[in-house]
């Protein structure tokens, strides 16, 4: 199909100093747990976007130094030849598709703890920072400066020796240039220290140094955190902000624009629950907006839709669309808006799964709607090509369309299998989706700081983006409205069977932390709700309500959120420290705090239930527990484990001898259903095993890539002799 | 064979408008056609519609007395028949509307007269040319009727205007057909569309949802919606086939016309049944993620989006 | 009782054709084809209604006029649980109109001596909805268009019917057989196929005839033919409506505008 002419301007070079920028859709620099020590997934990760059509693709932050390590968090690295040589490996890849190359140097200061070059790192002023933990840099004075933006120089000389087309001097996320312009850690009182200009001069110093190293034959870019959102003690878009950018226009030849820092980055990674798309549009719109700026500006705002762009391009807000996230999603995304395949894109949701996983430090990338991120060197995955199955002349049955579901027989579908029928026993697709979605509400106020708790509705995309393909699939056929007993499933007539069928959350106060029920926990009186019921109204919320939480991610501090906003009056008790401790490594913690207090949740942590009696919940301190407490409450709500649904599975293979007469083959068994997790590992259960339907045996894993050191000369053969029989690793 | 016979069409004691459009059609070929302009009623009670239908460019107006009070379509059949038989017309004309669906093709088909449904244009070059939807309305079809000497059609409702009355009385004859043992079903009674709550032919805002909602359980959260926006709740075919909504909320064909200032349709597809019922709304506002949904045909404002965004985002600014 | 149920093999438009024959069809290349809507749940009354009479002596027949396209259609109506199945082609059929398809039609039907007979409404391509009334006009069986609900009450041989009627009116009725309904979609849940039911729908019976093997003569079809196609178009959209761009915030706030503009005074 040809592109519609609506969506022509996306498509328009623009020039960036002495590089050519393809067309407006531009990958900003963001972490994937590669670096430069994992050069093929590197490589392969970036290069897919490259390929799917992204005008340019950034490493991650990249260290000049081992003075900026940021171990163990994933940053990439530019200190020797050796990573010259790994890099090119992502360059090499990303000019074979025509795409830009940039690198993000960096420099953390007192944010890169050094844990493992055990360096000092050195900044402005020494003041500990605010992000790790009893980390105080050392002050910097002349001769410091020097030799830091000699690192600055010499890593610029590598970038571009490594093939990078531009070269960026990051100063956003609060990091060193940022921490001189910011008189929030700069209390300078040399000609470094003050006045704006004295606050600007290292930054300055740094782009001017670094120009006139390469710039020549590389594009200069800085990264600029235009407002810190912390008001006129720091840089304020009106003030400094515009100043800034202003003031070094002249050495810049492309302008990346965020907001915030590192401490509370979920401003600038803005989660779907609290940002909606284009949600930093208020700051960065402005640098554009106010004239501030001669040259080409890139901003971001998880951006996924089409027209969103256009009108961002159109309006004058930026010159090129940056995407971290949307680009994680779907690296094909600009293919598919050239060629008109609007219903094939996949739409980040803004879950920040992704960014989880760095900020856990050191697991790969994953993605809840693309099971093929991290995946597309060390699997050899790619999200647009499904090699067809080696069996596939058998037919499938898929019991259960929740994500895992939905995604097995998806891929299987792609992979040409004869027939694919995926049955679900409600009205509808989708699962677990449809009702976690409906939360994230509380009570549609505006945030003490910014924006609401918008819900998270776009959590939803992960059933539409699979209906749709489902439905184009022709091998494919969804039956809705249908429960299978196992009889049924055995005589359905399908050679393999995947069992999908999902979990339920525990009616008796089962948890992690006691290994037991809790004494007088039964979710089937009419006064004890499951998360799922809160949802579904299935059972009247009294006045007082207790939530219960022992799983640490989102479901009780959700059902609390909802609770508070409609008015209830909510005591929050879980035995952890934290209130949704997984909640910190996707940036949803700190405006959920907020939120929670400025709805008045009575919050309660190290603490457990010892018993639950009608009217009064018995709870003692985890760290004493012969500190006891009692809540009187009309209603108690148990997130405190949940449980597999796995009974077909069980009867399936109770009844195994029966399996020869009926044709079937195999029985599988995936998601939530085998165990409960989180969203986007069911996806990825169910994606995997349909990559590996015809392996010898789909039910293990096949052996990945791993990229480590091999004792004695390895070549890349080595690595890949790693690999045993996946049809699937093309990896050319 | 010469001259156009319409039939009209009454039920449970009232004429109903597609009557009075059908003589606007007949009036764009009567003179290339030639001959006369006929209307017949056919019914137990015939006679007192005989005023109603003599509208300008009506030259006569026929009655058929029939056994029954209520429509039957054996009866409507062998009563079209023999007036065809008795009158000769070139052109015969009904509405595309329930009724006529069980006997048209009927009397076509037995009499092998020339025959399209569905019709939204007529001319005449030598013979009746008609002009119709192809593949779902996607396309549209030009038809001829080459070697039949009399062509029945059956017209879109709401295409045509309403045909104003004449100055005067059109001459009314009564012909004469024994119906008698004609019928072939036995009537048992009619039933009201369940007393709704809502009359929404009478609204002058309608929010309008359809298969795009995907669950019912979403429908509470747009009943809020049509609160906010001061709109009443419509919806399309599917969402009473399924049971989720009663059938008095149901705008289309089968459901009600409607009329309105504004009407707001999300995730509505616009299926030529629906259109029927509201595309002369004054202002229609829809919003699809189909960019060739046939609804934006019809609508004065289109938005290409995903209906629950836009939804939530209404929801935001009403406060 | 043996119940036939007329089926259709419907054509949908690919977003970009191309017309053929002096531009009067559409390049089957740019169709595809499935199942009227309609017609599942027409089969699905007859299934439920053979269903429920149970015991032996029961039959479900689906007919259909079409070429090898048709087959796919034929196919999952025996999966679902149909008894036989009976297409007919001949080239004399290419193009036919709604009324020559009923005359064919007509012909397989007499061939069965049906109790009941049963089509959809309308096709979703053709949108006539008239296919079958006039079968049963050219069988001069008793009918009812537009049926929304069905109860059959064996004992006295009658099946009482609700006929839908605009504006959401329902007219009861009661027909007895043999004849002919034409089924509206929502009056039943249609069931669906088992991957074993459409492996096992290849042995069931699935006659191909051609016109002389129902007794048709080529000439009798074209005279019954009611009209030709003598050209196709895209049709005028008008200006079109005026298309809402940007965010859904952006789209809301205008939608907002709108109404509060044309809902004042």
């Amino acid at each position: 199909m040809a592109r519609d002419p609506k969506y022509d301007i996306l498509f328009e070079p623009i020039q960036i100093g002495p590089k050519t920028l393809k067309n407006r859709f531009y990958q900003v620099p963001h972490c994937i747990g590669a670096g430069s020590e994992k050069p093929g997934m590197q490589a392969y990760h970036r290069g897919m976007k490259a390929e799917g059509g992204w005008g340019a693709c950034c490493t991650e932050y990249c260290s000049i130094h081992p003075e900026s390590d940021d171990t163990s968090r994933v940053s990439a690295r530019i200190w020797d030849e050796g990573d010259v040589r790994n890099l090119a490996a992502m360059t090499d890849r990303l000019h074979q598709f025509g795409a830009l190359a940039g690198i993000e140097l960096w420099y953390g200061g007192p944010h890169a703890p050094c844990m493992e070059s055990r360096a000092t790192p050195r900044g402005p002023s020494q003041v500990a920072s605010d992000f790790e933990l009893n980390i105080f840099p050392r002050y910097m004075d002349q001769d410091d400066i020097n030799t830091v933006q000699q690192m600055y120089v010499d890593a610029a000389i590598r970038a571009r020796e490594a093939g990078f087309d531009i070269v960026y001097v990051y100063g956003a996320h609060a990091y060193l240039p940022f921490q001189f312009l910011s008189p929030f850690y700069n209390r300078r009182t040399d000609k470094y220290g003050g006045g704006f200009e004295n606050r600007a001069r290292f930054w300055r110093e740094s782009l001017e140094k670094v120009r006139e190293a390469v710039g020549d034959d590389c594009a200069i870019a800085s990264r600029f955190a235009v407002d810190h959102l912390l008001g006129p003690i720091s840089i304020q878009v009106g003030e400094d902000g515009a100043r800034f950018v202003e003031y070094c226009d002249d050495l810049v030849d492309l302008w990346d624009l965020t907001v915030g820092d590192i401490a509370e980055w979920g401003q600038n990674a803005g989660p779907s629950r609290f940002f909606e798309e284009n949600h930093e549009k208020p700051f960065t719109g402005q640098i554009k907006a106010g004239d501030h700026t001669n040259k080409p500006v890139v901003g971001v705002g998880r951006i996924t839709n089409p027209d969103t762009m256009v009108a961002i391009i159109k309006s004058g807000q930026f010159d090129i669309i940056g995407a971290a996230r949307p680009s994680i999603s779907d690296p094909f995304l600009p293919k598919k808006i050239e060629e008109g395949r609007f219903d094939d894109i996949r739409e980040c949701i803004g879950c920040n799964q992704c960014i989880s996983r760095w900020e856990i430090g050191g697991p790969p990338m994953v993605c809840t709607q693309n099971a093929t991120a991290g995946e597309e060197y060390r699997r050899g995955w790619h999200p647009e090509i499904f090699h067809p199955a080696g069996n596939r002349e058998k037919s499938v049955l898929v019991v259960g369309a929740g994500p895992a579901g939905m995604e097995c027989a998806m891929v299987l579908g792609k992979r040409q299998m004869a027939a694919v029928h995926l049955v679900e026993a409600d009205k509808e697709i989708g699962g677990c989706v449809n009702w976690i979605s409906q939360l994230g509400h509380s009570d549609g106020k505006e945030n003490l700081f910014r924006g609401s708790a918008r819900g998270l509705g776009e959590w939803k995309r992960i059933a539409n983006y699979r209906q749709i393909q489902l439905d184009k699939l022709k091998n494919v056929e969804v039956h809705l409205g249908s429960r299978l007993s196992t009889d049924e499933v055995l005589t359905y007539g399908a050679e393999i069977v995947v069992v999908a069928t999902g979990c339920h959350f525990a009616t008796d106060g089962l948890n992690a932390a006691t290994h037991a029920p809790i004494p007088g926990a039964d979710t089937s009186l009419d006064w004890q709700l499951t998360p799922d019921q809160v949802v579904s109204e299935a059972k009247r919320v009294g006045k007082r309500v207790l939530v219960l939480e022992n799983e640490a991610y989102f479901m009780g501090v959700s059902v609390a959120q909802k609770l508070a906003g409609e008015g209830h009056e909510v005591t929050f008790v879980t035995q952890a420290g934290d209130i949704a401790g997984y909640m910190h490594y996707t940036l949803e913690a700190p405006m959920l705090h907020r939120d929670l207090e400025r709805l008045g949740v009575d919050i309660h942590t190290y603490t457990m239930l010892e018993k639950i009696e009608p009217g009064v919940c018995h709870a003692y301190d985890v760290w004493n527990p012969a500190h006891t407490e009692q809540f009187e409450v009309d209603t108690v709500v148990l997130c405190s484990a949940r449980i597999s649904d796995d009974e077909l599975y069980r009867e399936l293979k109770d009844n195994k001898d029966r399996w020869e007469r009926e044709g079937i083959e195999s029985v599988y068994v995936i998601g939530d259903a085998s165990a409960p997790r989180m969203i986007v590992d069911s996806i990825f259960d169910g994606h995997r095993l349909a990559r590996e339907i015809d392996s010898p045996h789909p039910e293990m894993p096949l052996p990945f890539i791993r990229e480590r050191r091999l004792w004695g000369d390895a070549s890349n053969d080595d690595y890949l002799q790693q690999l045993k029989n996946t049809a699937d690793v093309a990896l050319a | 064979m010469s001259g156009i016979l319409v039939v009209a069409e009454t039920r449970r004691g009232e004429l109903r408008d597609v009557s009075l459009e059908l003589v606007s059609t007949a009036r764009e070929v009567k003179e290339p056609a030639g001959g006369r302009l006929t209307i017949a009623v056919i019914g137990a009670d015939a006679e007192r519609f005989a005023g109603d239908l003599a509208a300008d460019g009506v030259d006569e107006v026929l009655t058929v007395s029939a056994p029954t009070e209520q429509f039957e379509a054996h009866v409507w059949q062998r009563a079209l028949e023999a007036l065809i038989e008795s009158e000769q017309p070139a052109l015969v004309l009904l509405g595309h509307t329930i009724d006529s669906m069980g006997f048209a093709p009927a009397v076509a088909a037995r009499a092998g007269l020339g025959f399209a449904s569905d019709v939204t244009a007529i001319s005449w070059a030598g013979g009746p040319r008609a002009r119709r939807g192809a593949y779902g309305d996607k396309l549209q079809a030009g038809l001829e009727f080459p070697g039949k000497a009399c062509t029945l059609l059956t017209v879109r409702p709401g295409i045509f205007p309403v045909a104003e009355a004449a100055s005067g009385p059109a001459p009314a004859r009564a012909v004469s057909v024994d119906l008698d043992g004609a019928a072939r079903t036995e009537h048992v009674e009619y039933r009201d569309a369940a007393a709704g709550d809502v009359d929404i032919t009478k609204a002058e805002f309608l929010l309008s949802i359809g298969r795009g909602i995907e669950d019912k359980d979403n429908i509470p959260r747009f009943e809020e919606l049509a609160e906010k926006l001061g709109a009443t709740l419509s919806v399309s075919r599917p969402l009473v086939d399924a049971g989720w909504m009663p059938s008095a909320r149901q705008v289309g064909q089968s459901g009600k016309t409607v009329k309105p200032r504004v009407y707001l349709a999300l995730g509505i597809s616009g299926a030529v049944q629906h259109l029927a019922g509201m595309r002369t709304a004054e202002t229609i506002i829809a919003v699809n993620t189909d960019p060739e949904a046939p609804i934006f045909g019809v609508a004065h404002y289109g938005a290409v989006a995903d209906l629950f965004e836009v939804a939530d985002e209404l929801e935001q600014a009403l406060g | 009782m043996k119940i036939v149920v007329a089926v259709k093999q419907v054509a949908a438009l690919d977003e970009e054709f191309e017309l053929i024959e002096d531009g009067v069809r559409v390049d089957v290349d740019y169709l595809e084809w499935d199942l009227n809507e309609w017609d599942t749940f027409s089969l699905e009354a007859a299934l439920q209604l053979r269903d429920d009479a149970g015991g032996d002596g029961h039959e479900v027949i689906v007919i259909t006029v079409g070429d090898e396209e048709a087959e796919e259609g034929l196919l999952s109506c025996l999966a679902k649980g149909a008894d036989r199945a009976v297409r007919v082609w001949d080239e004399e059929l290419e193009g036919a109109d709604v009324l020559a398809i009923a005359r064919t039609l007509a012909a397989v039907v007499e061939r069965e001596a049906a109790d009941l007979v049963l089509c959809g409404v309308q096709s979703s391509d053709a949108v006539n909805g008239a296919t079958g009334t006039a079968l049963a006009g050219y069988l001069d069986l008793p009918r009812v268009a537009v049926v929304t609900q069905l109860d059959w009450d064996g004992a006295s041989g009658t099946a009482t019917v609700h006929r839908e009627l605009e504006g959401g009116v329902i007219e009861v009725a009661r027909i007895r057989p043999p004849a002919l309904l034409t089924i509206q979609t929502g009056i039943n849940e249609p069931r669906y196929a088992t991957l074993r039911a459409i492996k096992q729908a290849r042995e069931k019976p699935l006659e191909v005839l051609g016109l002389d093997d129902i007794g048709l003569d080529a000439d009798v079809v074209h005279a019954a033919a009611g009209s030709r196609t003598v050209a196709l178009a895209t049709p005028d959209r008008g200006a079109g409506a005026e298309m809402l761009n940007g965010s859904p915030a952006a789209v809301a706030a205008r939608i907002v505008e709108i109404v509060q503009e044309r809902m004042s005074g």
